[in-house]
């Protein structure tokens, strides 16, 4: 299986021997020896079924793939980058902080609640499942890994969440105290609330 | 006269009566001592604008602006130097070889260096310049040659790249390209099918190729500035 | 996985979260913090965020918060719990205030303690804390600390202690090169030829500059002082603006 790597906490690396990675569309900044990029299109190679989903819920993630031996350099607007391990496992991320995926691992798009009971508008999380190395963006700084537990739930900006990993019950809080909080004047404020047991990765910066 | 990182976002610049540090219009954060400040155009028009017409003065216009932006510090006293929160990298030059930064990157440099406007392209000259100016790929360096310090933004920082041995050709995305230092031979060109995967939408999906023996620097961003 | 994770026992008292510049961790225990809207990104604990105007602790805002016009940008913050705070992926540092007084950049204050009062700043943009507590700051890199005489981009200017309020500062060479250039005031993009001139004992705040294309509370603020102006001086500002945008 390829190796991904970091050049301090912003450049991926991805060492590859006639090999195949997946990779964000327009991540590459750099690469010497061969190598081909060819578009995995919408559904980021899992079939028309992922890709038809996507485009019916919105949900932007567009892949690419890259094969070949060679070293490719990955970077995102100076977001931090963290990689992680999945073992026969499921983490669900933001799909805009999704940056690569090595090894068997399958991605597809899950309706995880509505965003705020007026709008009625869906959110979506995509949905990494399998055994294999994955490369999260963090905005704004390091990511930072919180847990929860049954006697200490997490309350989370929207903006500010990356992935979750484990048993956790995951409800959208349209509570007057968060909307006074982070200021959303128009209704839209709600927060993002974790019961059960997990792990959850936010970021620094709000998108 | 020292230049030096006072954090990876400022730089540092001691100044001695009878030197000159030329930086970017606007970089200056804050400065202690008895220094002046002075707006500076480069003389000459930095290699002829051969031509005329619209294009020629899109390319012009780049060009042009890239001349204006400069100042000159003269003094005695200490400047620190900064912009937008963009990363400083400082590159020490010892006379040996040539460096190329992408002009908008330049923040400051010592004037003891000599410095020219060129533009990168794989066609040259002004067709290449203009092609540049309209794709909005923009690649016009400043060439850098001479002994001392020359201070380059970076969009979350760089990192050095070897040209050269087991890595004959390094090809960077011209968005993330931020210099190069040594016997390098560019060639910026179109590559088919490398759209898709560039995946921005406007223009023309161009590759930067480097070969020979140096170093490239490539920043933690496609996002040009 | 070799990342760090936290809970509310690890995580830091009143401190960046570890390897971190760019969030921080407010222990809330039973003391209420004035938090400036949106720089919340999570929390532990049972927590209250009320509006300035509609929280019981009446006095105390009325007493500390002497700031009208920023009133809508921060929120009482009550309860046991850890909040964790970040602000555009600036650097935020704590800094404690001993019966001192310190300036701050409006945009890069984030919260601070009751024991604080908090009041607007002759210098349009900035707020000014005074008394004894702690306070949070946010910078565009690590903040550098000078002392005066020195001279500032004011867009780079965070804030100031102890010294004296600034003063304008326009560079002579500068000012003449540039009136000999293009001859007119209105239309210099660069910042060289204004300054903020520091002097006396005490020490300046210094970040990496930002573009400051919008800054909602300079805005508000010269908007809040048209109130002073006379009919005839609102219409002269009326065409120096409109011949502005034309």
């Amino acid at each position: 299986m390829a190796q991904l790597r970091m050049q301090g906490h912003r450049v991926l690396v991805a060492d590859l021997a006639n090999e195949t990675i997946r990779a964000i569309t327009g991540s590459m900044v750099a690469y010497d020896g061969a190598v081909a990029f060819k578009n995995a299109g919408m559904g980021g190679g899992d079939g028309f079924k992922a890709a038809f989903k996507r485009k019916m819920t919105g949900e932007s993630i567009s892949l690419m793939e890259v094969t070949g031996s060679g070293t490719v350099y990955f970077a995102v607007d100076a977001q931090d980058i963290t990689i992680l391990e999945l073992t026969n496992d499921a983490l669900h991320v933001e799909a805009s902080q999704l940056l690569a995926l090595v090894g068997q691992l399958r991605t597809d798009v899950k309706f995880t609640g509505l965003r705020g009971a007026t709008s009625g508008q869906g959110l979506f999380t995509t949905t990494v499942t399998g055994t294999g190395t994955i490369a999260l963006l963090s905005a704004g700084g390091p990511i930072i890994a919180l847990e929860v537990a049954p006697q200490y739930p997490l309350v989370v900006d929207p903006d500010a969440f990356v992935a979750f990993h484990g048993q956790l019950n995951q409800t959208f809080v349209t509570d007057v105290t968060w909307r006074s909080a982070v200021g959303g004047g128009n209704g839209e404020a709600f927060s993002l609330r974790f019961d059960g047991q997990g792990i959850v990765y936010i970021q620094p910066e709000e998108r | 006269m020292a230049m030096e990182l006072e954090n990876y976002k400022v730089l540092k610049t001691t100044i001695h009566p009878g030197q000159r540090v030329f930086a970017r219009q606007g970089s200056m954060l804050y400065y202690t001592g008895d220094v002046v400040f002075t707006p500076y155009s480069m003389s000459g028009g930095g290699g002829g604008m051969p031509g005329v017409g619209a294009i020629a003065g899109a390319a012009g216009r780049m060009m042009q602006g890239e001349h204006v932006g400069l100042m000159v510090a003269e003094g005695s006293g200490t400047v620190y130097f900064g912009r937008d929160g963009l990363y400083v990298e400082v590159i020490e030059l010892d006379g040996s070889s040539v460096l190329t930064v992408e002009a908008e990157r330049m923040l400051a440099y010592e004037g003891n260096v000599q410095t020219s406007i060129v533009s990168l392209s794989s066609q040259g000259g002004m067709r290449g310049a203009v092609r540049g100016a309209v794709t909005g790929q923009g690649m016009f360096t400043t060439q850098v040659t001479g002994y001392g310090t020359v201070a380059v933004l970076s969009h979350g920082g760089a990192i050095a790249l070897a040209v050269g041995g087991a890595k004959p050709q390094v090809v960077v995305d011209p968005q993330a390209y931020v210099g190069h230092l040594g016997q390098i031979t560019v060639d910026l060109s179109a590559h088919v099918g490398f759209r898709d995967v560039v995946g921005r939408g406007s223009g023309e999906a161009m590759q930067l190729k480097l070969s020979g023996q140096g170093t490239v620097w490539v920043q933690a961003s496609e996002k040009k500035f | 996985m070799s990342i760090q994770i936290h809970n509310p026992g690890t995580l830091p008292v009143n401190d960046n979260i570890p390897g971190n510049d760019y969030a921080f961790c407010v222990d809330l225990a039973g003391t209420p913090w004035f938090t400036s809207k949106g720089a919340m990104i999570a929390y532990y604990g049972n927590v209250a965020f009320e509006p300035l105007s509609r929280t019981n602790l009446t006095a105390m805002v009325a007493s500390q918060f002497s700031s009208p016009l920023y009133a809508d940008d921060w929120v009482v913050a009550q309860g046991q719990g850890k909040l964790i705070l970040g602000d555009r992926g600036y650097n935020i540092n704590s800094f404690d205030l001993d019966d001192g007084n310190l300036t701050i950049r409006a945009s890069n204050l984030l919260a601070f303690e009751p024991g604080l009062s908090l009041k607007q700043s002759i210098v349009p943009g900035f707020l000014t804390l005074l008394g004894t507590g702690k306070f949070l700051a946010s910078s565009n890199g690590p903040v550098m600390f000078a002392e005066p005489p020195l001279r500032v981009d004011p867009q780079a200017l965070v804030g100031w202690a102890d010294c004296p309020s600034p003063s304008h500062h326009f560079d002579a060479a500068w000012m003449h090169s540039f009136l000999s250039v293009v001859g007119g005031f209105f239309g210099m993009d660069s910042d060289e030829e204004r300054q903020f001139d520091f002097t006396g004992a005490g020490t300046v705040l210094v970040q990496s500059s930002e573009k400051m294309l919008n800054d909602g509370h300079v805005l508000r603020q010269l908007e809040a002082q048209t109130v002073q102006l006379s009919q005839a001086s609102l219409l002269q500002l009326h065409r120096s603006i409109g011949s502005r945008l034309s």
